[in-house]
Order: structure tokens, then sequence, then C-alpha cells
């Protein structure tokens, strides 16, 4: 990571939208935001983020759907996602695509961001 | 209503009338056995008994005639029974009337070799006829009877002018008594009249009685049709509400999730304040704040268990079942309650059978009531140890959570599976629904869930047992078995 690492959220919850992104701004992260997937798409094409939040269970163009499409975009294929499950779905589903982690809400800011350290630390590492 | 038979041998009123024609030819030829004897003992009792004295063997000779044709029927009528069903109506009906006229005929020679007018059998055509009524359609009796009467008379007349001999039943009745004019007219009268009468009665009856069965066979195709279309309504009725309930779980997923969000949101708003982003906060905030975040906790808890009543009784369970195994659903429950126990310095123990045990289940859910009962131990327990056992039977296997809490009252027992039941002897914590969901999850996979308190094995505490089929097992009820492991 040469200089701060881009982080992509992509939420259709306004409030936790600006709670995400307080939480990780204050950790010095330079912090994108969309609350569609299609949203998500274009900026994630754009921006080039090195990390990717995403909730699952946005209603217009869903989380799943916009794996799947970031997936099939060459340049996106290899940035880690971050999904955001609900409430209930933690036990859940088995995901369609490859989402390298999860976190199910609702979220405490503090995980949010420990979790995220993590992340770009492992892969960093993994180069 | 006249002929259940018409000439031209439509099949109208089949199958009963069909079926007893048969029935109706073979009991007509048992009779016709019957009567041989009857003639054979009759003539031996009247020769030997009573000393009547009347050439007996012309009568034998008869008998025997009787017996050769009633022979040939039988085997006739049982050839017949292998034929198509048309078939079968027309000869039926065909032998029916031969016979009956066969009949007649031997009847009235029979009459001439025991005496003509003399014998007062000569009354016993009126059997003949009657037995005919029952067999054969109204119109034919009735020609029958008129044709029996015209046989009677053409043979008193023909004794009576001489043109055959007349047979005297010597010792019985005087040897000129056929000659008595008035006595020959009142006899045949009265035969006539009789078998006229009876004849009409028993036409009448069978009448009636062909005419209800009708009655009851249209009754019973329209019951039939009646309740085809009923059938047919009440399945459509069922698609229907199938149907809709699949609207309305999917209507709830909708609802939990809107209902879900801005409570999840509120949380971690909360959450980002008591972590300190918007600066500094007192203890006595923190305390409101956490405060508020455990109402939330608990609201989103009662939505969850109030969606999942409904996806669970509309099948969702089922949709999710596969071949699992039990120890790996274990573990991963374990790991989530290890935390737990440790922190209320509880000793979590778990006992997994050697050999793995695979079930015919879903996962998650399985997750969700060991879960729920575990927890419920840890929560219930002040100290001591809180036992997660699995073993295998022959057909299912056994989960029992077994702890040395608190234990639940004997009142409470019976009532613990039902919702929003909150024990007696505890604060009012959780929403009731963790046990009766576990009990509607472990049912839908074809199990058994129970408790006990005291737990046997310890003679304090709490004892939760859930049975569920093996992987293979057709699901049913099953009896508890001897466990190993």
């Amino acid at each position: 990571m040469k200089q701060r690492p881009k982080i992509l959220l992509v939420d259709d919850d306004a409030d936790l939208v600006a709670v995400m992104r307080g939480a990780l701004e204050s950790k010095a992260y330079e912090v994108i935001v969309a609350y569609n997937g299609q949203e998500g798409l274009e900026k994630a094409k754009k921006e080039k983020p090195d990390l990717v939040v995403l909730d699952i269970l946005m209603p217009v163009a869903d989380g799943f759907t916009f794996a799947d499409q970031f997936r099939k975009e060459p340049s996106l294929a290899k940035v880690p996602v971050l999904a955001l499950t609900g409430f209930s779905e933690s036990l859940g589903q088995p995901f369609a695509f490859e989402v390298s982690e999860y976190i199910s809400k609702p979220i405490k800011p503090k995980d949010l961001v420990v979790k995220v350290e993590e992340f770009l630390k492992k892969t960093e590492s993994q180069g | 209503m006249n002929s259940t038979y018409s000439e031209e041998g439509k099949a109208a009123d089949y199958p009963p009338e069909q079926r007893a024609l048969l029935l109706r030819l073979r009991v007509y030829i048992n009779l016709r056995w019957l009567t041989i004897l009857a003639i054979i003992i009759a003539t031996i009792v009247a020769s030997t008994l009573f000393h009547i004295s009347f050439p007996t063997l012309p009568v034998y000779i008869i008998c025997a005639i009787i017996a050769t044709y009633n022979f040939l029927f039988f085997h006739l009528t049982r050839r017949l029974e292998k034929q198509e069903p048309d078939l079968v109506v027309r000869r039926a009906e065909a032998y029916s009337y031969t016979q009956v006229i066969l009949d007649s005929a031997i009847l009235t020679l029979l009459l001439h070799y025991t005496g003509g007018l003399e014998n007062p059998f000569i009354f016993l055509y009126i059997i003949h006829t009657n037995a005919a009524a029952i067999f054969l359609p109204k119109r034919r009796v009735y020609e029958l009877t008129t044709l029996a009467m015209m046989m009677v008379t053409g043979l008193v007349l023909a004794e009576y002018f001489g043109i055959i001999p007349h047979v005297n039943l010597g010792g019985f009745v005087l040897p000129f008594r056929y000659l008595d004019l008035s006595r020959i007219v009142a006899v045949l009268v009265a035969l006539a009249t009789l078998a006229y009468a009876t004849v009409y009665v028993a036409t009448s009856i069978v009448g009636e009685l062909r005419r209800r069965q009708r009655e009851v066979v249209a009754l019973k195709d329209k019951l039939l049709e009646q309740r085809a279309k009923e059938l047919e309504q009440i399945s459509a009725e069922v698609v229907k509400l199938v149907d809709e309930r699949r609207h309305f779980v999917r209507f709830l997923s909708v609802v939990a999730h809107d209902l879900q969000s801005p409570l999840v949101a509120t949380q971690s708003l909360l959450s980002y304040i008591l972590d300190g982003y918007t600066g500094e906060i007192t203890e006595g905030q923190k305390d409101l704040m956490h405060r508020g975040i455990r109402r939330i906790d608990g609201l989103l808890t009662l939505i969850t268990d109030l969606l999942d009543i409904p996806r669970i009784e509309a099948g969702e369970v089922k949709r999710e079942m596969r071949e699992i195994y039990l120890n790996d659903i274990i573990k991963q429950a374990m790991d989530g309650l290890d935390s737990l126990a440790k922190q209320k310095g509880l000793e979590l123990k778990v006992e997994l059978p050697e050999s793995y045990s695979k079930v015919y289940a879903s996962g998650r859910r399985l997750q969700q009531v060991i879960t729920n009962l575990t927890s419920n131990s840890i929560n219930y327990t002040r100290d001591g140890v809180v036992l997660v056992r699995a073993s295998e039977g022959d057909e299912d296997v056994r989960i029992e959570v077994i702890d040395t809490g608190i234990g639940i009252p004997p009142d409470d027992l019976p009532r613990l599976f039902e919702d929003f039941f909150r024990g007696s002897n505890v604060g009012a914590k959780g929403t009731g629904l963790g046990l009766s969901i576990s009990k509607r999850i472990i049912e839908a996979h074809g199990g058994k869930i129970w408790a006990e308190s005291p737990a046997p094995e310890t003679g304090k505490g709490s004892k939760f047992t859930f049975t569920l089929p093996k992987a293979g097992v057709a699901v049913k009820e099953s009896e508890p078995k001897t466990y190993k492991g």
C-alpha cells in the first residue's frame, strides 16, 4: 500500500454509511461511498479501491449481483470483498460468489475497523 | 315400468341385473333338483304310506327327464359364466324362457300321470308361475301364466272328452270325479284366479324392488359425481392457499428486512458514539446508550423469531435439509458458546460419539436449536457444568443438553415448548419463542424434543433431549432404543 488505502463502501443505508465512513476515516483511510450496486460498480471501476465493504442485502442491484459483476471485471477481480450480512442470515447461506470475509450487522464501528485492518494486512502480505 | 330386458336386447340397466341373471339361473336349476326330490318323496309317501294306487313308473321316468334337461342347463349355464357380458344377457334370457316353457309342459305331463283334476297338487302351478315372476319381466310372466293355465285346462278337458285316458288315484278319489263338470270349472277357476292374483302381487313387488335398485344406483352415481366435483374444488382451494402462503412468507421477509434495517442502523449509530468517535462521553451517557442497544437487541431477536415461525411452518426447514455430519454442527455451535460459558465461570463439556453420524437435516437450523438449548442452560446455571452429549442409536441420533442450574418447576414442564412461554422462576429474559421454535425445527426434521427436570444424571438442573432420524432412515416416529457412545 503506497499511499492511504482506498476503501469502497457499498450500502443503501445512509446512516450506516456515515458511521462506517467516520470510523474508517479516523484511521486515515480514504473512503469512497456508493448507495447501490450500480453506483458501486461504476465507482469501483473508476477509483480502483484496495478493499470493498459490501452490503449483501441491498434491494436495488443487490449485493450478490454487484459482486458477480465485480468479479467479471478483470481489473477488480483480485480486490478483496468484506460482506455485510444481515442480522439473521449470518449463519447462513452459502455465498454464491467469492466473498473473502464477512461481518454481520449490527456493526460495531470498532469491530469494522479491526476487520478492515486485518484484511488489508493479509492482502499486503500476500502481495 | 314394464320390461327390464327390452326385446331388442338393449343393455340399458345392466350391471346389477346382469349379475343377478346368472345367479337366478343357478337358483332355478337348484330349485329343480329340489322339485324332483319332492316329487319322488311325494310319490313314495302316497303309494306306500297312504296306499294310493297309480302307476308310478311314468312319474319316475318324468323325473328322469327333468333331471336330464336340468343337467343340460347346468352345464350350459356354467359355460355362460365365462362369456362376454352382452352374450351372457341374451343367452341367459333364452335359457330362462326355454326352461320355463319346458317346465310348464313337463308339469302338465306329470299332472296327467298323477291324477289330473283329482290331484290337489294341481295348485302347485302357482309356485311355478310365481318363481317365474321373480326371474322374468312382467309381461313374460303373464304370458307364461296364461300358457300354464291353457295347458292345464287343455289337459283336464282332453281327459273329460276322452281324447286321452285319465289316470285315477286309486284309494284317494272316486274314479269318475274327473267327469264332474262343476268340479272341473270350480278347480280351474280357483286355480286361474289364484295364479293371476299371486302373479300380480309378485310382479308388483319385484317391479318395485327393481325400481328401487335402479334409484339407488342412480343416486350413487350422482353422489360420486358430486364428490368428484367437491374434491376438485377443494384441491383448487388448497393450491390457492399454498400459493398465498408462499406469497405471505415472501412478504414477511420484506417486512423483516424493513423492520430490522432501521434498528440495525440505530444500533450502529449508538455504537459509534460509544466507541468514542464523537468525543468523550460520560459514564452515565455510556450506561444509557448500552441500555438502548440492549433493548434494540431484544427487539431484533423478537422480530427474527417471529418471522421464523411462519417460515418454518411453510416448509422452509425441509427445503434446507441435506446429508450432514452431526459432529461438525455441534462443534460449530460450541465455538460461539465457549466464551459465554467462561464469562459465567461455567464449564462447557462436549461428548461426541466416535462414529461420524450422518443426519439428513438443515445445518443452520440444527445449530440454531443446539445454540438455543445450550445458551438457555448457560443462562440458567449459576455454577457447575453444562454438558452437551450426542449418541447414536440404531435408527436415530440423540443429543442431550444437561445442566446443574436452577431447573424447571414441575408445573412449567408441560408448557415449556409453548409460544411465548416464560418460566415462572426466571426474570423476564428472552422472547419465550426460543423453545417453541426449536420444537418446530426438530419436528420438521421428523424428530422429538423433550425436557426433564431435575436431570436424572445429576439430580438437579435440567436436561433437554432431542432425537433426529439418521440419514437413510425413513422419517417416522421412533421409540427410545439402546444407545451406544
